[in-house]
């Protein structure tokens, strides 16, 4: 049996719909509850749903074998584990934000809110700009709106968030989909049951174009 | 002022049962290296940075915990041995005759973890190399040195040795005429087995779609026993070719030697030191998400230290084992201490003669 850690909140309606199409069925009784751990209707797998932060933990250590989660949560973990897979939901990019009007006026060295320290430190590494990093767990749009920081670093899907708080996007960092995770000893000790896995999820990647989901759009 | 209940980072105790059956562990794999021939050999614990980094690579040497020496040379705890053994063979035995035969049981240490699963800072290694011959039979002794001591430990069956020739990958990144940084790029998306991005990837760099797709299927290419189902035709540099043929034999063989099962052949498989110049391997263990021992053929390694000559070897990580075995639970027989007798008695000195004489016999005791 396989061990799935998917993504809870806005990916996990996507990636179950596609699992789904792939033969790995949880059934809606399952899905109703509240459980945090369920199995497919073959028996072949089984769901964990954890934070999204918490998916390459759980492939990485091998306590699942697979995971689904976004490119920006494996980019700020800097997990240790195989990425064979674009699934292409949840299409969204990691960008830097500011007001209106520019990045704020205090010289030498730059203020970012983010929740990706690691991405925002660096991408402003590489272009030799000095940065203060503040790290927030969440409503990163404030920071910059009550003088916390000069620009952010954030997941921006439609931008409507942003615009709401008098933000705009200055400069994408790097698209972020959604990926299948392999862990590396499950790759070859399972090699059967993860190589079906995705075989029919590639298939299902080249039969319909982009897997939208019935609750996407909502978010940054 | 911290407490002094809190311990570094990375490192741990062992006690009890765990303890047991690390020490049979090391005694097992130690006994197997003395059957096949290979004889003990202790490195020092410190030694210079310039060792490590010219023996395992900069990236991995600057894992090292690093320090100065009185007369300001930077020194480090060694991060592995075979950079070490390696030396040796090429200075101290320069005049042995070949091939040499080494294996230990060493600490080694990391101030920086190789990842957040491989945690530890200090962990136990394993290994034998078996220098100064080359070609398939020294590469076939060591996988069945590595093969053994697993079966010893009751993980027949449990395991799986995954092969690869670092060939494979570097006549490709050749053909694809790729500079030092882009070709460590591609290795690192091939080893992620991310085919989308590498083939975006080429494409950035200008090779043609049909080019880039080609490369993106070396991602892809891990099968059973044998070689991968259209290696053969994806391949066709002569770099890879031949790097294919010298894999094709060593399965040839193990599958001869009933070990077919649990070898496979996985060409994406290229993490890991930069030092390999043939075959390369990882050893996946059942209960385990990390690997649990590597090992290849290092020719050039030699060469640093004066003198170039053929060179293979693995390490198994003893901790990661220990793991292993303490939750399986049916190495118990073996790792439970075994019962001992009380020596009473009101006068010292006959109850420690009594002691003396229980002992001489072999007896296990434990004083009241």
């Amino acid at each position: 049996m396989l061990t799935i850690a998917i993504a809870k909140g806005r990916m996990q309606q996507d990636a179950l719909a596609l699992l789904a199409r792939a033969g790995a069925r949880v059934g809606a009784e399952a899905l109703a509850s509240r459980r945090l751990a369920v199995e497919d209707e073959s028996g072949g797998y089984r769901f964990v749903f954890v934070k999204p932060a918490d998916v390459p933990v759980y492939v990485e250590h091998g306590i699942a074998d697979c995971g689904v989660v976004g490119r920006d949560v494996l980019l700020e973990s800097e997990a240790d584990v195989l990425q064979p897979l674009d699934l292409r939901i949840n299409r969204c990019r990691i960008a830097v934000a500011a007001r209106e009007g520019g990045r704020g006026g205090r010289p030498g060295v730059l203020h970012v809110a983010t929740k990706y320290p690691r991405v925002a430190a660096a991408h402003f590494g590489a272009r030799g700009v000095p940065v203060e990093i503040i790290e927030l767990s969440g409503s990163v749009e404030l920071a910059p709106v009550l003088g916390l920081a000069d620009c952010i670093v954030d997941l921006v899907e439609t931008g409507r968030t942003l615009a709401e708080n008098g933000l705009r996007v200055v400069e994408t960092i790097t698209e972020s989909t959604g990926r299948l995770v392999v862990n590396r000893a499950s790759y070859q000790l399972k090699a059967e049951a993860v190589g079906r896995l995705v075989r029919e999820l590639s298939r299902v990647l080249a039969d319909g174009a982009e897997v939208t989901g019935a609750g996407g759009g909502a978010g940054a | 002022m911290e407490p002094l209940s809190n311990i570094p980072g990375g490192m741990r105790y062992y006690f009890g049962r765990e303890a047991r059956l690390r020490r049979s562990a090391e005694t097992a794999a130690m006994g197997v290296f003395d059957g096949w021939g290979y004889e003990e050999i202790a490195t020092p614990s410190v030694d210079f940075y310039a060792l490590f980094e010219r023996g395992m690579g900069r990236g991995e040497a600057r894992r090292s915990f690093r320090f100065t020496d009185t007369d300001g040379r930077l020194l480090a705890l060694r991060p592995d041995v075979t950079s070490s053994v390696a030396r040796a063979a090429a200075t101290l035995f320069a005049g042995a005759p070949r091939p040499l035969r080494f294996c230990y049981a060493a600490t080694v240490f990391r101030q920086r973890p190789r990842s957040h699963a491989e945690w530890r800072r200090q962990g136990r290694q394993l290994g034998c190399e078996l220098i100064g011959a080359g070609g398939a039979d020294a590469d076939l002794e060591i996988l069945a040195i590595a093969a053994e001591v697993l079966e010893r430990l009751n993980l027949g069956g449990a395991y799986r040795v995954t092969l690869n020739h670092v060939g494979v990958f570097n006549g490709v990144a050749e053909q694809l005429g790729l500079g030092a940084e882009a070709r460590e790029e591609m290795r690192r998306l091939v080893d992620a087995r991310d085919a989308a991005a590498l083939e975006e990837f080429l494409l950035a760099l200008g090779r043609s779609g049909a080019t880039a797709e080609h490369a993106g299927r070396l991602a892809r290419l891990a099968g059973g026993g044998g070689l991968p189902a259209g290696a053969r035709e994806l391949l066709t540099n002569e770099r890879s070719r031949a790097a294919l043929d010298e894999l094709e034999r060593l399965c040839e063989v193990a599958a001869a030697l009933g070990l077919g099962e649990w070898v496979s052949v996985d060409l994406s498989d290229v993490s890991g030191l930069d030092y390999y110049t043939g075959l390369v391997f990882k050893i996946y263990v059942e209960g385990s998400g990390t690997r649990v021992g590597a090992g290849g053929r290092y020719d050039e390694l030699t060469a640093n230290f004066g003198g170039r000559e053929p060179a293979v070897g693995f390490v198994l990580d003893l901790d990661t084992l220990t793991e292993i075995l303490a939750r399986e639970g049916d190495g118990a027989e073996n790792a439970a201490a075994a019962p001992s007798a009380t020596v009473e008695g009101a006068d010292a000195a006959a109850r420690f003669r009594e002691a003396r004489r229980m002992r001489a016999r072999g007896e296990r005791i434990k004083m009241e």
